[in-house]
């Protein structure tokens, strides 16, 4: 059961690494992915920044709660998922954004997982 | 800024000659077309109908001796700025350099920054100049033909893209690259590519219309480039008239050349080894072969179509007596594909990876991936020997007429050498714009090697290059020197057999006779100027083994693996210090 869990929470992890690293390395296709294109200036440096950080905070705070078993990583994640998913639909229902359904989705059911695994693979 | 400040000197440039220059100088629209082979069009030899670029021709000089590179990219580096491509950074398309190649200062395959274009000197003298179709010269920035001497642009900066929508035609390309103005943009949804440039060509030449300044008007097609598309009532046009195969319509394109007096009568030709025998193809086989042929034509058909509504429009508005139009081939015809009907599972493949279908019923159409085939390609470049890629003269020898303002048809055929160099001096010469000297643009600048045809227009000479002038050339390991009647050749493999060749391509157009054992000394004496030719222009050697087309799958490989194969270690190195930490941390609890 606890490697099952580990198994779950490592692989977004890694997805999470792995987007964020995309951001600096061939950072269009990733803004693709989330329904952006690639801005100008300053935008540019934002989109890259911001995201970049964002996906390898994460994916590092995820492998970090891993290998230290200490729920605060976990939790991190999850609140940043959470408030990530929740931000999505004040988007939708205060500025006029498109909702985004499957991404909320993925984003909750992700901060579910991390919430579990605080409380299960935590030894603090 | 930088732009700002040039633009800033150009216009006051522009203004000082406009004043000078009257507005009696001629506008020039040098039309080129992509991959077109040497009897591709029906005033030399061709059964494809092509009024309108036949009346230029029968109005104007047509030329049956002009030689370009075998190679679309190395072909427009040299036609736009009269310099060896060796010089100007293009000795080769970038998707077909070796990796040693690659690290060479004169090979980027893109255009370098020691040439000025002929849209430059135009500009820089007063001209409106304006460019839709095919760049390729580079992707970079400060590359893009906006920034290479073109006020208004509309270009795709690939080998080629798709004629029906915004799509690659390989998978070694992301996406198609189309700019406008020097920034990427989409294509409209009812785009054809020839009918689409023509169309944004006239709106640029009509913006400007009736201001007293001259315009340059470049429209490299994409057509007849892979993929091979045309308009379904341009293909019907000639369903049903290839059905005797590429034997036959070779022979038969040699014998209309003959009869209309570019080559001698007793102007002999080779069967390539390439071409498959047609009497031996299953019906299946024949129906779908004869089907890709006439794709081809409509493509070649609908092209001077749209060429045809550019004269009208010029006629229209008075502007067509003030012009002089210029039009070629990049290459000859190109080889690419297999001469057999595509599968069920290829299409499936080509569906899956590039959304294209080669299916008989909608052949040529949106969605459709076509390609004319080496046994086609050679029928295109008949009565020559080889095509596209290759040195020989169906790769080389493709059709240049020069027609408009003062120009006037007295001699039938202008049968003197002439090389790719010689459009931008002639263009130059035709526009009474001086060549540049040493520099240009505040930079030191290669000097034009081209000679200007105008003296051939005026008949003012009867060759512009001496007996003893020579023109080297080389191209992926293909080689060439001209010399007077003469070409000394080499072509690789895998058509080539890696030896050089003598001809007299004066009375042997077809390549067929030999005569490096019967003259000796001159075979010597051109090896030697060859060998010149290339050390003068650091010609570099080709890697031991290489083959073209296996290069361009090893560069799309490397160009699409890069950015995964940094990101896979990037990756790996943020997960060790993980892992490390893991293990140890591991031990210590136990």
């Amino acid at each position: 059961m606890t490697r099952a869990l580990q198994i779950l929470v490592f692989i977004p992890g890694l997805l999470f690494i792995i987007n964020g690293l995309r951001f600096a390395v061939a950072p269009e296709p990733m803004l693709a992915s989330l329904h952006m294109e690639m801005l100008d200036g300053l935008g540019r440096n934002s989109q890259i920044g911001d995201g970049g950080a964002f996906f390898l905070s994460m994916g590092l705070m995820t492998l970090l709660g891993l290998v230290t078993a200490k729920k605060a990583w976990f939790q991190a994640v999850g609140m940043m998922l959470i408030l990530t998913a929740i931000f999505r639909i004040l988007s939708w229902l205060l500025h006029g954004a498109a909702l985004a359904p499957d991404l909320a989705i993925v984003e909750i059911v992700f901060a579910i997982v991390m919430l579990v695994a605080s409380r299960k693979l935590a030894r603090d | 800024m930088l732009r700002l400040i040039l633009s800033a000197s150009l216009t006051c440039l522009a203004l000082t000659t406009s004043v000078i220059a009257s507005d009696e100088r001629p506008n020039i629209v040098l039309i080129l077309a992509d991959d077109l082979g040497y009897s591709d069009i029906a005033s030399y030899g061709s059964e494809i109908e092509t009024p309108h670029i036949d009346a230029l021709a029968d109005a104007g000089v047509r030329f049956t001796n002009y030689h370009t590179a075998a190679s679309c990219a190395p072909t427009r580096s040299m036609l736009l700025t009269g310099v060896d491509s060796h010089r100007n950074g293009v000795p080769n398309i970038p998707e077909m350099l070796p990796q040693d190649q690659l690290a060479q200062d004169n090979y980027k395959g893109v255009l370098n920054r020691n040439v000025a274009t002929v849209a430059s000197i135009l500009q820089s003298s007063g001209y409106h100049t304006y460019m839709t179709g095919k760049w390729h010269l580079g992707k970079e920035p400060d590359n893009l033909p906006y920034f290479r001497g073109f006020e208004r642009t509309f270009a795709m900066g690939d080998s080629g893209a798709d004629n029906w929508e915004k799509k690659p035609y390989i998978p070694i390309y992301k996406d198609a690259f189309w700019t406008a103005d020097g920034k990427e943009t989409d294509l409209p949804e009812d785009f054809y590519s020839s009918e689409f440039l023509i169309d944004t060509m006239i709106e640029f030449i009509d913006r400007n219309k009736g201001d007293d300044q001259p315009f340059f008007a470049y429209v490299p097609f994409q057509a007849v480039h892979i993929p091979v598309q045309a308009p379904q009532e341009f293909i019907d046009k000639y369903m049903g008239t290839y059905g005797r195969g590429w034997q036959v319509l070779r022979e038969q394109r040699q014998q209309r050349i003959k009869e209309l007096g570019i080559v001698a009568k007793d102007t002999e030709m080779v069967s390539m080894s390439t071409t498959g025998d047609w009497d031996s193809q299953d019906a299946e086989t024949k129906k779908y072969q004869s089907k890709r042929m006439a794709v081809y034509a409509g493509m070649v058909d609908a092209m001077d179509h749209h060429i045809g509504r550019l004269i009208a429009y010029l006629k229209k508005t008075g502007q067509y007596d003030n012009t002089i139009f210029i039009f070629t081939s990049d290459n000859g015809s190109e080889p690419s594909g297999v001469d057999r009907v595509p599968s069920a599972i290829n299409n499936a493949i080509m569906r899956r990876s590039q959304g294209y279908t080669a299916e008989y019923e909608t052949l040529g159409l949106k969605g459709s991936m076509n390609s004319l085939g080496p046994s086609f390609a050679s029928a295109s470049a008949s009565p020559l020997s080889f095509y596209k890629f290759y040195a020989g003269e169906g790769g080389m020898r493709v059709p240049l007429i020069i027609s408009g303002k003062g120009i006037s048809r007295d001699v039938d055929w202008q049968r003197s050498f002439s090389y790719v160099t010689d459009i931008t001096p002639t263009i130059l010469d035709l526009t009474g714009v001086s060549q540049p000297g040493q520099f240009f643009g505040g930079r030191h600048i290669e000097q034009m090697i081209g000679k200007s045809l105008v003296p051939l227009l005026n008949k003012a000479t009867d060759n512009v290059y001496g007996a003893s002038d020579t023109v080297g050339y080389e191209l992926g390991g293909n080689k060439v020197l001209f010399q007077g009647n003469y070409k000394l050749v080499y072509n690789i493999g895998p058509v080539g057999d890696n030896q050089w060749y003598l001809y007299d391509i004066a009375k042997d157009p077809g390549e067929t006779k030999d005569l490096a054992a019967r003259e000796t000394k001159r075979f010597q004496a051109m090896l030697n100027a060859y060998q010149r030719y290339a050390k003068d222009n650091n010609v570099r050697p080709i890697p031991e083994g290489y083959n073209q087309y296996r290069q361009i799958i090893l560069n799309g490989l490397r160009t699409i693996a890069k950015d995964n194969i940094l990101l896979f270690l990037l990756t790996i190195a943020v997960l060790v210090p993980f892992m490390l930490y893991a293990r140890s941390h591991g031990r210590r609890r136990q």
